[in-house]
């Protein structure tokens, strides 16, 4: 008998166990000559579908099985085993596995409640099942699980020791349980350890004998948990991270030799194992026909590849989805194109049928209203919504208020988001509110009942930073020295560690240890090793998988770490497994617009429908031409605001474009300065033919969007634009693209263009393919970028809260703090009796002001805020102290920050200072206990002494100085106040003044980092942008190599700098500046200060 | 049980099995069916590279227990196989 099937692999998904991912390994057994392959990973299904999919491809039957904990009724180890899913029995096999590996994780899927009922899930921690519930599970599907009872066992680990007898007595009660004839079959696995120890011949060969005493089938494994064994070494670091312990602080694995041998290998095992040939030949033959048993077959065991969407009944349908559809967008009509003139309606009448058209022939319908079902739902909880993504396209989803934007208006084509040529379903992205994602989970799962609902999952892994991390830990080095190496890994991929180390600057002090230092050397092997590999799961930011009752029959689960259960798939194996995923991303800006809604309600009683607000307001896009656009949605970063300042938009259209121009590949390509040459007039637009200045007007000849391309080829070759989406598509693949260019010139020419025209257009359509972006995705953006500007250019204060409260953006809250201030927007002080868990909105006069949440204090516990905002008011300190029950620490922070200022002292004299206060909380501080409260001792009775008098108010320094420390926040002046005198002493230029300098001018600017950027470059060599506030608005600083090499030390740590360049104009509104080098300002201040005893009492700290 | 410690040249069959080796200049004879396992090695202690394709040599070393004879007295040996890159050794641990 020839041949062999590994039935017992983990891959790389078993996190910090496996070592190869399930493609690599389907492959290497395919080219073994072996005709299938089992992934059985360690406590879930996590690898199974890109398995399962890797073995398709490669023409081998894929066998899926999990490894599992299994324990007694009180819960106590019993063995470690492998379950193996029955393949051709129309999923019930599958469907077994899965309810197995659920309730390992403490979910009964069996009886799950069709709706509103909670999955109960038990309380265990452990990952683990009992035998009797893995026993009840298997014997409850007649069999289609196979159990495979091995080494990690009760029964084997009594064969090394016990007697016969022993091993018998263990041996019964799994045969009794499993007593279904296939369900339980012996491991026989040697590792090939020392004699007499786990994992050797001789503890295979006694469980062979114990098999074969017992009548049990037994088959051959190798413990497979790497594809060679050179990957070993990669093995003892996962472990040193799954142990959290470093090497040679716990049991490390025995040898090497758990790697996917070859059948020849196998063979020679079993005769090592059995020193009798025919029992070794039956063994491999009893393995062989268990494998044959367990092959799946994909579409019929596990959906493969069949779209499921919920019951209609679920959406509250009767009657024919298409029909239902088709009614609820026509009825939308009107209510979208309230004023729309005839020419118009006929076209999005047009439109209607076309995309209706395909949404039938895809059977597509109950999608599209399960989709639509839940954005209502999200409406109807009053929380905003928006799209992202291709879906945007579609006239459909603008009609059943899924998406905002008209894409007929915009020229998005619905092609690029859905067409017949393919058969996965669409995603339709949605934003949501970032604060009630969590709110509108729970309420799809009552909605569409547990059964049908779970979240998604996704499996982070090894980069650079985490990979330093735990090889560190593995090597057992020192924790500062991993924190110190961690922190200058900027974004590299671990995988070329060594090569990095060679060539950044900031890791220079590594390059000069690996000269000497073994350990250091031993660190970026294994870092290397790490790269990639799957790290652990967790909760997908933003997917739910929506299907019919059928669901929990498809895939396992888990819970998640917001409780709420989640599958083990990740989103890659939502389309094979024909799942359907919905993104509900919670975006922080829409919260934050939300928010300054409900406060310009609160404030000023004005009710405000963000949506429909006019999209050409010219005073917004007057704001956004400033570049100080700071808060607002997509266009806050460096980059995007020098872009701004060369673009100078004036329509809603511009923003779709500076989105989309601002991304790697236009960068990369060139692409944006023919387009901005183009809009100012520097350059005749090129648009290669005269067909295609329709298409490439708006652009200025250049193809940015994929409806560009679409267009394009729908133009010159005349194929459909849902063809011509495919074409666009395989353009990726280097494969096909030969295929693709004969299409083209042949048609083309057919068609009569030029062979030149030809050979432009072909030339830019082969290079676009890397750097396209979907002109849907980008209007879809553009939205909440427009709303974002407009909210801020007429309700700056409420918008400012907004932001503050929710922080959607890029930049710490101080640099907030800052463009409140250029924008006049008074701040408040935190006040105990005033501030609240939010930015507060308050009315002085005429005047709107944004008071500071109390939240923002360090150390404050939500028990303490709660405190206060249940007691308050609080007429005087004593008052606050005794009913708001601060701890010391933050009695005494709010007291440095001011927070008590607005409260008396004691029952006489309002006039006091903050050095009084401070005196005042340290004294009650002191004291030993706390006065009981006011039921057994009224306040009145409150002796403290006398009250502190006549201390010194602090001064600004030391005012923003604790503010800085204890808040992050210098509210009280810009914190580069204090060096105000010797950057004036230096030169040192406002921000704000470097537009009016010439360009080429040597200057040095100063502030607070608050970026730091490696944006991709055309180049390939690195270039840092630092973007830094002084008060006066933002400075950008370019530092390419040369600078990078003189301030490496400095360049990604210090937050206070100072920065010597040459200004460069970059646009109307754009500076940015070359720099040369960086200094840290606090050293400069302390060099200069020493030689100027007197301006140095100015910073007391 | 004596610990030897010492580099010996050893003579292996197409499977891999010992068959022979040469210890102080005197011929050994492999006479059973040798036991092979292999045990660790702590790269971590004793490595200077780990680079992927570095080999399970710095990570774990053959073992085999055998029964040889230079011509007369039958006795147990330890060999231990080392294979780390283009190095190949073969030492011999115990006598028994």
């Amino acid at each position: 008998m020839s041949g062999f099937t590994h039935l017992h692999a983990a891959s790389a998904y078993s996190a910090h166990y496996g070592v190869t991912r399930p493609e690599l390994m389907a492959e290497a057994a395919a080219s073994l000559g072996m005709t299938s392959l089992a992934i059985t990973d360690r406590d879930g299904l996590y690898g199974s579908v890109k398995h399962i999919g890797a073995c398709l491809a490669l023409g081998i039957s894929p066998i899926v099985g999990v490894s599992l904990e299994v324990v007694d009724d009180e819960f106590e180890h019993l063995a470690r085993v492998v379950v193996l899913a029955r393949g051709h029995d129309s999923g019930i096999g599958w469907s077994t596995l899965c309810s197995v590996v659920s309730a390992a994780h403490g979910y009964d899927v069996s009886n799950v409640d069709d709706r509103g009922k909670k999955l109960a899930r038990n309380k265990s921690e452990r990952i683990a099942i009992r035998r009797g519930d893995l026993a009840r599970i298997i014997a409850e599907s007649l069999g289609a699980c196979t159990v495979l009872l091995g080494n990690n066992s009760d029964v084997g680990r009594s064969v090394l020791g016990a007697s016969r007898d022993e091993a018998l007595k263990l041996l019964q009660p799994w045969l009794d349980l499993f007593a279904i004839p296939n369900t339980l079959a012996i491991e026989v696995a040697t590792l090939l350890t020392e004699p007499n120890t786990e994992g050797s011949t001789l503890q295979a060969s006694r469980m062979l004998q114990l098999a074969d005493f017992a009548g049990v089938s037994a088959v051959l494994t190798n413990q497979v948990r790497y594809l060679t064994p050179d990957d070993a070494v990669t093995a003892d670091v996962l472990d040193a991270a799954r142990f959290l312990e470093p090497l040679g602080f716990f049991q490390v694995q025995p040898n090497a030799q758990a790697w996917l041998k070859p059948p020849r290998l196998m063979h020679a095992l079993a005769h090592e194992v059995c020193g009798d040939p025919e029992r070794a030949r039956q063994l491999i033959r009893d393995t062989q026909l268990l494998a044959d048993r367990l092959r799946l077959d994909p579409p019929s065991d596990c959906g493969w590849g069949k779209p499921k969407t919920p019951e209609k009944s679920t959406l509250g349908i009767d009657g024919d989805p298409f029909q239902v559809l088709q009614q609820k967008a026509q009825a939308a009509i009107s209510h979208r194109y309230p004023s729309a003139s005839e020419a118009t309606l006929r076209e999005v009448n047009h439109r209607l049928n076309q995309e209706l058209i395909t949404i039938g022939q895809l059977g597509f319908a109950t999608y599209f209203l399960t989709v639509a079902d839940v954005a209502q739902m999200i409406r109807d909880m009053k929380i905003r919504i928006a799209a992202r993504g291709s879906g945007a396209g579609s006239l459909v989803n603008y009609l059943l208020g899924i998406s905002g934007v008209d894409p007929i208006e915009h020229e998005l084509l619905f092609e690029r988001f859905l067409s017949t040529e393919r058969s996965s379903l669409p995603d339709i992205d949605i934003d949501v509110e970032s604060a009630r994602r969590h709110d509108i989970y729970r309420n799809i799962f009552r909605r569409y009942g547990s059964s049908r609902v779970t979240l998604l999952s996704m499996q982070s892994t090894y980069r650079g930073r985490g990979a330093v991390r735990d090889s560190g830990l593995a090597l057992g080095l020192d924790e500062d020295e991993i924190d110190q190496l961690a922190k200058n890994v900027w974004r590299l991929s671990a995988g070329s560690f060594r090569n990095a180390v060679g060539q950044k600057p900031e890791l220079a002090e590594l390059r000069d240890a690996l000269e000497s230092d073994r350990k250091m050397n031993l660190l970026v092997d294994i870092t290397e090793r790490l790269n990639r590999l799957p790290r652990h799961i967790s909760m997908h930011p933003c997917g739910v998988i929506l299907g019919d009752s059928s669901l929990l029959k498809l895939t396992s689960i888990e819970q998640s770490g917001m409780g709420l259960p989640m599958s083990q798939f990740d989103k890659d194996d939502m389309d094979p497994m024909g799942m359907l995923k919905l993104d509900v991303l919670g975006v922080r800006m829409q919260s934050a617009m939300a928010y300054a809604v409900r406060e310009i309600a609160r404030v000023r009683g004005e009710e405000l429908d963000l949506d429909a607000i006019d999209r050409a307001d010219p005073e917004t896009f007057k704001n956004i031409r400033t570049t100080n656009t700071l808060g607002i949605f997509q266009i806050e970063s460096p980059g995007q605001r020098e872009l701004t300042g060369k673009h100078q938009p004036t329509e809603f259209n511009d923003l779709t474009i500076q989105i989309s121009l601002f991304r790697p590949g236009p960068m990369k390509g060139n692409m944006i300065a023919p387009y901005l040459d183009g809009r100012h007039k520097f350059a005749q637009p090129d648009y290669m033919h005269k067909d295609l200045e329709p298409i490439l007007r708006e652009t200025f000849g250049v193809v940015v969007f994929h409806e560009h391309v679409l267009r394009i080829l729908n133009v010159m070759t005349g194929c459909t634009l849902a063809k011509a989406d495919e074409l666009r598509r395989s353009l990726e693949d280097p494969r096909v693209k030969p295929e693709i260019e004969k299409f083209f010139r042949t048609k083309c020419t057919e068609r009569g263009y030029s062979k030149q025209v030809i050979d432009r257009v072909w030339q830019v359509l082969e290079g676009f393919s890397s750097f396209g972006f979907c002109k849907a995705h980008g209007a879809a953006f553009a939205l909440p970028t427009y709303q974002s500007a407009w909210l801020k250019t007429h309700y700056p204060v409420e918008f400012m809260a907004g932001l503050f409260t929710h922080d959607p953006g890029m930049y710490p809250r101080r640099l907030l703090l800052a463009e409140a201030r250029r924008l006049g927007v008074r701040i408040l002080p935190i006040d105990v009796n005033l501030s609240s868990d939010e930015y507060l909105v308050e009315r002085h006069g005429e005047e709107l002001a944004v008071r500071l949440a109390i939240t923002d204090v360090t150390g404050i516990s939500q028990a303490e805020i709660g405190r206060i905002l249940a007691e308050r008011p609080f007429s005087d300190i004593g008052d606050f102290y005794s009913r708001a029950k601060p701890s010391r620490k933050t009695f005494d922070t709010l007291g440095q920050i001011g927070a008590l200022d607005g409260l008396k002292l004691g029952d006489f004299g309002p006039q006091h200072t903050r050095g009084d206060i401070m005196a005042m909380v340290r004294k009650l501080n002191s004291a030993k206990k706390r006065k009981p409260s006011e039921q057994e001792a009224p306040t009145l009775d409150f002796d403290f002494g006398d009250l502190p008098r006549g201390n010194p108010e602090p001064s600004n320094a030391e005012k923003v100085e604790a503010e800085l420390r204890l808040l992050g926040l210098d509210y009280t002046e810009h914190v580069l106040e204090q060096y105000r005198p010797m950057l004036d002493e230096m030169g040192v230029v406002r921000s704000n003044e470097l537009a009016n300098l010439r360009s080429k001018s040597d200057v040095l600017v100063a502030g607070v980092r608050v970026a730091t950027q490696t944006p991709p470059m055309r180049s390939g060599k690195r270039v840092v942008f630092l973007s830094l506030d002084d008060g006066y608005g933002c400075s950008d600083a370019t530092f390419f190599e040369d600078a990078q090499a003189r301030c490496s030390h400095i360049l990604f740590n210090t937050k206070l700098l100072l920065v010597a360049g040459k200004t460069r104009r970059t646009g109307v509104r754009g500076v940015s500046l070359m720099a040369e080098n960086a200094w840290d300002l606090r050293e400069l201040w302390q060099q200069w200060s020493a030689a100027r005893p007197k301006e140095s009492e100015m910073l007391a700290s | 049980m004596a610990r030897v410690d010492e580099l010996v040249s050893v003579s292996i069959n197409e499977a891999g099995f010992p068959v022979e080796f040469n210890w102080r200049g005197g011929g050994y004879r492999v006479l059973n069916r040798p036991v092979r396992w292999f045990t660790r090695r702590e790269w971590w202690s004793e490595a200077s590279r780990v680079p992927k394709g570095v080999g399970a040599g710095v990570l774990e070393v053959e073992m085999w227990l055998l029964v040889a004879s230079e011509g007369r007295e039958k006795r147990h040996y330890e060999l231990a196989h080392c294979a780390i890159g283009d190095k190949n050794q073969w030492r011999l641990h115990r006598v028994y």
